[in-house]
């Protein structure tokens, strides 16, 4: 049967097609203004991608922020536990995925799953943007940078500053204060990308840091960050072939485990 | 009448006149009591708690008035002494607003929304004669010296920990001074006589709060977690006469023992710690349950823990009342502000294992240094034990709901 996965997230929408193990298709669309409209739109982004007829979808599964306002789907399932099903299919090299951490627009989640492969344990950021990706695209604005070139940027830094992350609003003004002082933006960039790794890193050592740690989200997609919380780790972290999508793919499972259920 | 020496420093009381945050205020209620009116289930007693609760400022003096914070002055000693006791505590969002006219953004929600209300010429605390603050957190030890610009104000001192050995003699020779106290506003010194009276009323409440509990376990579902905390808080946060409290409390046991589940109750069962939950700031009570999550027992000092444990009297002199209430108030509290956690730690691992529970859910109020130290040991105690624990670690405002729904529903698929 073919199912489908749709992570209506806070910043990008995220789909994933499966039949059965096969993927056949994945899409990342920037949202609409309402959850719903997202919805359709990377709903739509993926069956024109595949090729799939949307009455081919036997089971469609929403999560994210807008899990329960996509305006469809059959069923719902919050992106902790999809996230521990997309890692534990894609594996890695080293082994099984046993944490994973989830840099998204709006919040950061680390999920330590057990040897059965459920969730053991998570945690989230408080209710603040500092620990999250809109930070790191917030002080690329303020650098006047694409975020492409404000990663560039902080990979190139040679003389590192230290920043702290406790206020997206305030790191703002500390950017324009620090580049009166003529800091190079190489320097404040990798500070931003610092100050972030350090939060998430202690985010993950709370949960514990059990090995394989793989690394997804839109965050994952950012070299910089990458290297940073390995060393805030002091360890290796796993970047899924599409760290993006891999929650959308833990819903496709887990719509397919539904609708074997149903069909008992 | 100050325990302090007189403040050569005293102001003169700080009042708002902010038509838009009082409208904001009554909003606030409002919109939580709608809340209320969607829980399914819900025994034929309730509105009398929810009008004692809602209504509480514009409640008739019938005698003298004596506001309180916190859960640890044990409130029979104001009742001896011929005044109506009523607990100050604020949980409304938009009284936190108008507190940061005179305090930080980023002191505890609970102090600000508490000076929030003082701040109300027509609110609760201005028809009360005196208040007692004791000396708990760091906050509420800064409040008493403010809120003595408001009236005679007891700064009730606590020992820093629970050595009995230690602290037994001064906790209640403290209480001696309270009654002392409270006799000067209402020219009635306690008697032991009146002292015994209250402690036999305030016994009979914790009796129905355990009743009620035990009837929770027993079939759950039988009344929402919000309701119980609304009929428990009435009692607390009303200057109302306790005994009409009592007599309605009797028939809503009832009709709790009375109900019947049409089916086993399949909800997840929680036992909820950590800091107050209080009217109207029921934001974490609503998605828990909203979730389908059921609160099957809690360790708040606004629920069930407020008034369960009753005062054991061994002998009948007046020294040994003060003696056993200090033991049930101060001794037996489980406030974050004594060294030590045992007495709660001891307490939620007793509620999981009475309730069967499924886990616990501990409610951190962001600003709350306290109890969010506590949540390391805590967090590792339970999971020592293989119990699943969520830290829920939010304020008053509402902006946070929906990350907060997620946390709930991942941890009740995860346990």
């Amino acid at each position: 049967m073919i199912t489908a996965g749709l992570d209506i997230g806070s910043t990008t929408s995220k789909a994933v097609l499966l039949d059965g193990d096969r993927l056949l298709g994945a899409a990342v669309v920037p949202n609409a203004a309402l959850p719903s409209a997202s919805a359709r739109l990377v709903f739509d982004a993926v069956l024109d991608g595949s090729g799939v007829a949307r009455g081919a979808v036997g089971a469609v599964a929403t999560t994210g922020y807008g899990r329960r306002l996509a305006g469809f789907g059959d069923f719902v399932i919050t992106e902790i536990k999809a996230c521990a099903l997309g890692a534990v299919r894609v594996g890695s090299p080293r082994g099984p995925i046993r944490t994973v951490l989830d840099l998204g627009g709006q919040d950061t989640k680390v999920v330590a799953i057990g040897e059965s492969g459920g969730v053991e344990d998570f945690a989230m950021n408080d209710k603040c943007a500092a620990g999250t990706g809109r930070f790191l695209e917030m002080l690329a604005r303020k650098l006047d940078l694409p975020l492409e070139a404000f990663i560039a940027a902080a990979l190139r830094s040679r003389n590192p500053i230290h920043m702290n992350a406790t206020c997206a609003v305030f790191a703002e003004s500390e950017v324009v204060s620090l580049l009166a002082r003529n800091i190079d933006k190489e320097d404040i960039a990798a500070a931003a990308h610092q100050a972030i790794a350090d939060r998430i890193g202690a985010m993950v050592r709370r949960v514990g840091q059990q090995e394989v740690i793989a690394f997804v989200g839109g965050g994952a997609l950012n070299r910089a960050l990458a290297a940073m919380v390995e060393e805030s780790l002091n360890k290796k972290v796993h970047i899924p072939e599409s760290p993006q999508t891999l929650v959308a793919l833990g819903a496709a499972i887990a719509a397919g485990g539904r609708a074997a259920e149903a069909a008992l | 009448m100050n325990r302090q020496p007189t403040n050569p420093y005293a102001l003169r009381p700080a009042f708002s006149d902010n038509p838009g945050n009082r409208r904001k205020q009554a909003f606030v209620e409002a919109d939580q009591r709608r809340r209320l009116d969607e829980i399914p289930q819900r025994p034929a007693d309730i509105p009398y708690f929810v009008e004692r609760l809602v209504n509480a400022a514009a409640a008739p003096k019938r005698r003298p008035r004596i506001g309180l914070l916190c859960n640890v002055a044990p409130v029979e000693i104001v009742m001896a002494a011929g005044a109506d006791p009523v607990r100050l505590d604020c949980g409304n969002s938009a009284a936190a607003v108008a507190g940061e006219e005179m305090l930080a953004g980023d002191v505890c929600p609970l102090a600000k929304a508490t000076i929030g209300v003082f701040m109300r010429e027509d609110g609760l605390p201005a028809t009360c004669d005196a208040f007692i603050v004791p000396a708990t957190c760091d906050a509420k030890r800064k409040l008493g010296e403010i809120l003595a610009d408001y009236g005679p104000v007891f700064q009730f001192a606590l020992p820093v920990d629970k050595d009995t050995v230690r602290h037994s003699a001064e906790a209640a020779a403290e209480l001696r001074h309270l009654a002392a106290f409270a006799g000067k506003v209402t020219g009635r010194a306690p008697t032991r006589k009146a002292l015994r009276a209250a402690i036999a009323l305030t016994n009979h409440r914790s009796d129905i709060v355990h009743r009620l509990q035990e009837a929770r376990i027993a079939h759950p579902g039988a009344l929402s977690i919000r309701d119980l905390f609304v009929c428990i808080q009435a009692s607390l946060f009303s200057p109302e006469p306790l005994e009409t409290w009592v007599a309605h409390a009797e028939n809503l046991v009832h009709a709790v023992k009375a109900f019947t589940a049409e089916r086993r109750n399949l909800r997840r069962r929680v036992v909820l710690t950590g800091a107050p939950i209080i009217w109207p700031n029921f934001k974490v009570l609503n998605v828990l349950e909203e979730c389908g999550a059921l609160v099957a027992a809690d360790t708040l000092c606004s629920g069930a823990q407020a008034c369960i444990d009753p005062v054991v009297l061994a002998e009948t002199s007046l020294d040994a009342c003060f003696r056993a209430l200090a033991a049930r108030s101060v001794f037996g509290a489980l406030c974050p502000c004594f060294s030590s956690q045992a007495t709660r730690l001891s307490r939620v691992l007793d509620l999981v294992e009475k309730t069967r529970a499924d886990g616990v859910v501990q409610y951190a109020l962001r600003l709350c240094q306290p109890f969010d130290i506590e949540n390391y040991r805590l967090e590792r105690v339970l999971k020592e034990r293989r119990i699943p624990f969520l830290n829920l670690r939010t304020d008053y405002s509402l902006e946070d709901t929906e990350q907060l729904r997620v946390r709930i529903e991942a941890f009740l698929e995860t346990v």
